[in-house]
């Protein structure tokens, strides 16, 4: 597969990820370790809860977000090294057990630079909808993806000068 | 099992000042967890292989963001759990609803301790379901060298007192 750098990526382009189910252990296993709330831990608790059924940590769902965005952009060819920050995220709608998440990723902007050398920004917009096509989470994040390198500097061309007692390589 | 009664908030809505200010907890991210949640979530070499992560932009194995996050939950909730026992009337810890200006500013290396802070700085004047306040806090997380990690602000549910 061809890479494609920041440089051949267009304003507006939109990206629709895979999918990613959520099973009722997945959610048990992700609130034992990291949100260990009743209405996470308990489908019975879940179903009686503001939630209205056995329902996944918001946490889970961003990071859930992440691995789509991630496995998107890697069957795309594009070298992304994820965020230095999300500006906003909003949890819409609960995740329950089984269901199936997908998200879009649309371009808004692009910025040349990013806090990494060699990487530049997209700003995306990022939505996650569940098999029914609703809208469980959106969020404005700043992506970071590999720059066209610069051109290599050739050995031979660019031969040692001497300049005082220093060597140095002409770029 | 039902709810236990430990997750019921202390406070309504009405009784908590803005300004208030909590260090919450801290946590030492040990390499294994790091790579296993790199492995789940953010398959990129610098969360997932010791060896990769040497040629990635942090010089070696960083956690995710999200991990960062995670943690943060994670501590919250022991430390609510704590802060709300032997409380018994019923009132309870909303939802969070969102966030804004989160920032991952320093890379979390395996052994780096984070220290888990919120401030309340905001109670919005709005009403949810003729039932909820917002909360919003600023929360951040520093390393053992002092540095500000992580920072973000999150709106959470807290139910308001009944009127009648």
């Amino acid at each position: 597969m061809s890479v494609r750098y920041w440089e051949e990526i267009t304003h507006g382009e939109q990206f629709t990820t895979g999918t990613i189910s959520v099973s009722a252990s997945d959610i048990i296993d992700f609130a034992s370790q990291f949100d260990p709330q009743p209405y996470h831990l308990d489908p019975v608790v879940g179903e009686q809860s503001i939630f209205g059924g056995h329902c996944a940590s918001g946490w889970q769902i961003c990071a859930l977000m992440m691995r789509l965005f991630v496995d998107s952009m890697s069957n795309e060819g594009i070298a992304s090294i994820g965020s230095s920050e999300v500006s906003s995220l909003r949890w819409l709608k609960p995740v329950l057990a089984d269901d199936v998440l997908s998200g879009t990723i649309v371009v808004e902007s692009l910025q040349p630079d990013s806090p990494h050398t060699g990487y530049g920004s997209l700003n995306c917009v990022i939505d996650v909808f569940n098999q029914s096509n609703v809208k469980v989470i959106t969020l404005h994040t700043d992506m970071m993806v590999q720059k066209r390198p610069t051109e290599p500097i050739d050995p031979e061309s660019a031969g040692p000068q001497t300049v005082g007692p220093q060597t140095v390589r002409v770029r | 099992m039902t709810a236990p009664e430990h997750f019921f908030r202390t406070r309504w809505f009405e009784d908590i000042p803005v300004g208030e200010f909590h260090v919450f907890g801290n946590h030492t991210f040990a390499e294994k967890e790091i790579i296993e949640f790199g492995q789940a979530y953010a398959p990129y070499p610098m969360h997932t292989d010791r060896v990769a992560a040497r040629h990635s932009v942090h010089d070696g194995l960083v956690a995710s963001g999200w991990h960062v996050c995670a943690v943060w939950m994670r501590l919250m909730v022991t430390y609510m759990e704590r802060y709300a026992t032997g409380v018994r009337d019923g009132r309870r810890n909303g939802a969070g609803i969102g966030f804004r200006d989160m920032k991952w500013l320093q890379p979390v290396r395996p052994g780096h301790n984070l220290t888990y802070t919120y401030e309340i700085v905001e109670k919005p004047d709005k009403v949810i379901q003729n039932k909820w306040g917002i909360i919003r806090s600023r929360n951040e997380a520093y390393n053992q060298y002092g540095e500000l990690v992580f920072t973000f602000q999150i709106d959470i549910l807290a139910e308001r007192r009944p009127t009648d």
